[in-house]
């Protein structure tokens, strides 16, 4: 599904933000990358939806090669992926229904399947009661469930999240994980960067720790690793 | 493009004005006092402009002729001013006809003429006009010269001191034009620039779940071009009512002044603005986007 062979990351200013990364994630996996704030996580995360370019080596996502891939090209390849952040990012002039809409009116999906989806994911993140609230209404946790119904609503074989639960409670960050488990359970590949040790050391994921731009333990079923 | 697709740009046009309606107020407010301005020096130095060509073409040389030529030399004369380059128009105006007309313009106070008795004291004369103003002067020299012309005139002084005033005219319009047209683009494009800036996280969103670059862009052309096409309407309509205002005014006090008559003069102002409204929109909500575009 996402195979880096030999990446590296060296940012305008000489900063390594990676080195010599090798990494095979399939179909189904469930991945945690850990490590110290600055490790190169983020790096790692927005190389696999483009946001960066690796300055050396093979990346390929969904079977397409990220690092030959022309601008134009790049929507595409973010229309097989679905993207969280920590800051949950949706639209506050939108209601939660037109948030997660707006994900499919993108890719021009017909009308009443666009309908069908969005009840239906709303429904998986437990929010179809709150479909004309707007953001601002929501808890922290409800804005990242209607964030993951954007993210899952195309039906992506990767969802990629960035510190989803940064920004949220302990019992709030159960709750979410709740929903990336039951999404990786329907067979969708999860890749998350996170600092959320609990969560980590309970799930018995695959953990990739990154120290320094390199990668110092890729672990099936392993724990965070790190005191914070 | 699908229909479908076209709908929801409006759609999503339309619902952008309205939640970001203080910004478009803003907008459309900048469009339109940038364009009244526009509008009204436009509208003020073709009025000039039109004065100018009016009062150059009323320009004329009237030829006088010796009194005592018969008629075979008076057509000769007539024959002579019609070869000279430049020349579009002979009318012969007979002493007697020159008598008639100097009547009319006495009207009431025709009655000191009648100390002259049946005595004519005009000589025949022609009307010479000429294909372009600067050639006045060369062609009145020429006639004077003529055998059989007592002498040529025009308003020497005048007439050259109006060609320097519509050339000034002129150049000043075109300069000032140009010159406000940059500003409106320049005030306009930044205006729709801090729409789109507000927006960039917008756009950042679209970009991440996936959305082309002409997906993302139609929605803010369309409300560019709605934001100008707004501000020019109400331009518009502040131009033209205070146009035929002021015609009106004018045509009440001073009826002699030549105004570019309302009709179609206004119309073709109207679409005009409308235009450069709707154009400076779309181009500002252009310019404005390409920097958000990458993400």
């Amino acid at each position: 599904m996402i195979q880096m062979a030999g990446v590296s990351k060296i940012y305008g200013n000489g900063s390594v933000a990676l080195s010599d990364i090798n990494v095979n994630i399939d179909k189904g996996d469930f991945v945690f990358v850990v490590g110290p704030s600055g490790a190169g996580k983020s790096t790692f995360i927005k190389m696999i939806f483009r946001e960066v370019l690796p300055t050396r080596g093979g990346l390929t996502v969904n079977g397409k090669n990220v690092s030959a891939m022309l601008p134009t090209e790049v929507p595409y390849l973010r229309r097989g992926l679905g993207i969280v952040f920590q800051d949950f990012r949706l639209l506050p002039n939108k209601t939660v229904y037109e948030n997660v809409a707006f994900a499919m009116e993108v890719v021009e999906a017909p009308r009443r399947e666009i309908q069908r989806r969005v009840n239906f994911v709303l429904d998986l993140v437990g929010l179809k009661h709150k479909l004309r609230t707007f953001p601002t209404q929501l808890s922290g946790g409800e804005q990242q469930r209607v964030a993951i119904a954007r993210a899952i609503v195309n039906n992506p074989l990767v969802v990629i999240a960035d510190e989803p639960t940064g920004n949220l409670d302990p019992d709030t960050s159960w709750e979410i994980m709740k929903i990336f488990e039951r999404i990786n359970k329907a067979g969708t590949t999860i890749v998350m960067a996170t600092h959320d040790k609990p969560v980590v050391d309970a799930m018995k994921k695959r953990v990739i720790a990154i120290e320094k731009g390199r990668i110092v333990r890729d672990q099936e079923g392993g724990v965070y690793g790190y005191e914070d | 493009m699908r229909i479908r697709n076209v709908e929801y740009f409006i759609r999503e046009a339309i619902s952008s004005l309205r939640h970001n309606s203080l910004m478009s107020l803003a907008s459309v407010s900048t469009v339109a006092l940038s364009l009244l301005i526009l509008g009204l020096f436009l509208v003020m130095v073709l009025n000039l402009n039109h004065m100018a060509s009016a009062l150059e073409s009323q320009v004329q040389i009237s030829v006088y002729l010796q009194d005592n030529l018969g008629d075979r030399d008076v057509k000769e004369v007539g024959t002579r001013i019609t070869k000279l380059p430049g020349v579009t128009q002979v009318i012969f105006v007979s002493k007697d006809e020159a008598l008639v007309r100097f009547k009319q313009r006495l009207g009431e106070q025709q009655g000191i003429l009648t100390a002259l008795g049946d005595a004519n004291p005009l000589p025949n004369a022609f009307e010479v006009k000429v294909d372009s103003p600067e050639k006045v002067k060369p062609v009145a020299e020429a006639v004077s010269q003529l055998k059989g012309v007592e002498n040529a005139k025009f308003g020497r002084e005048v007439v050259e001191h109006l060609f320097a005033l519509t050339h000034m005219v002129r150049i000043f319009g075109v300069v000032l034009i140009v010159f406000l047209a940059l500003a409106a683009l320049f005030i306009i494009s930044n205006t729709i620039r801090i729409t789109v800036f507000a927006r960039r996280k917008e756009i950042g969103i679209m970009k991440y779940v996936g959305a082309t670059d002409s997906f993302i862009r139609w929605p803010f052309l369309i409300e560019g071009m709605i934001l100008g096409f707004g501000g020019a309407f109400i331009a518009v309509l502040m131009l033209t009512k205070s146009y035929s205002l002021f015609t009106e005014k004018v045509y009440e006090s001073l009826a002699f002044l030549p105004l570019i008559p309302q009709n179609p003069f206004l119309t073709n102002i109207s679409i005009v603005l409308l235009i450069i409204g709707t154009a400076i929109g779309a181009l500002g909500s252009t310019i404005s986007l390409k920097r958000f575009m990458k993400v």
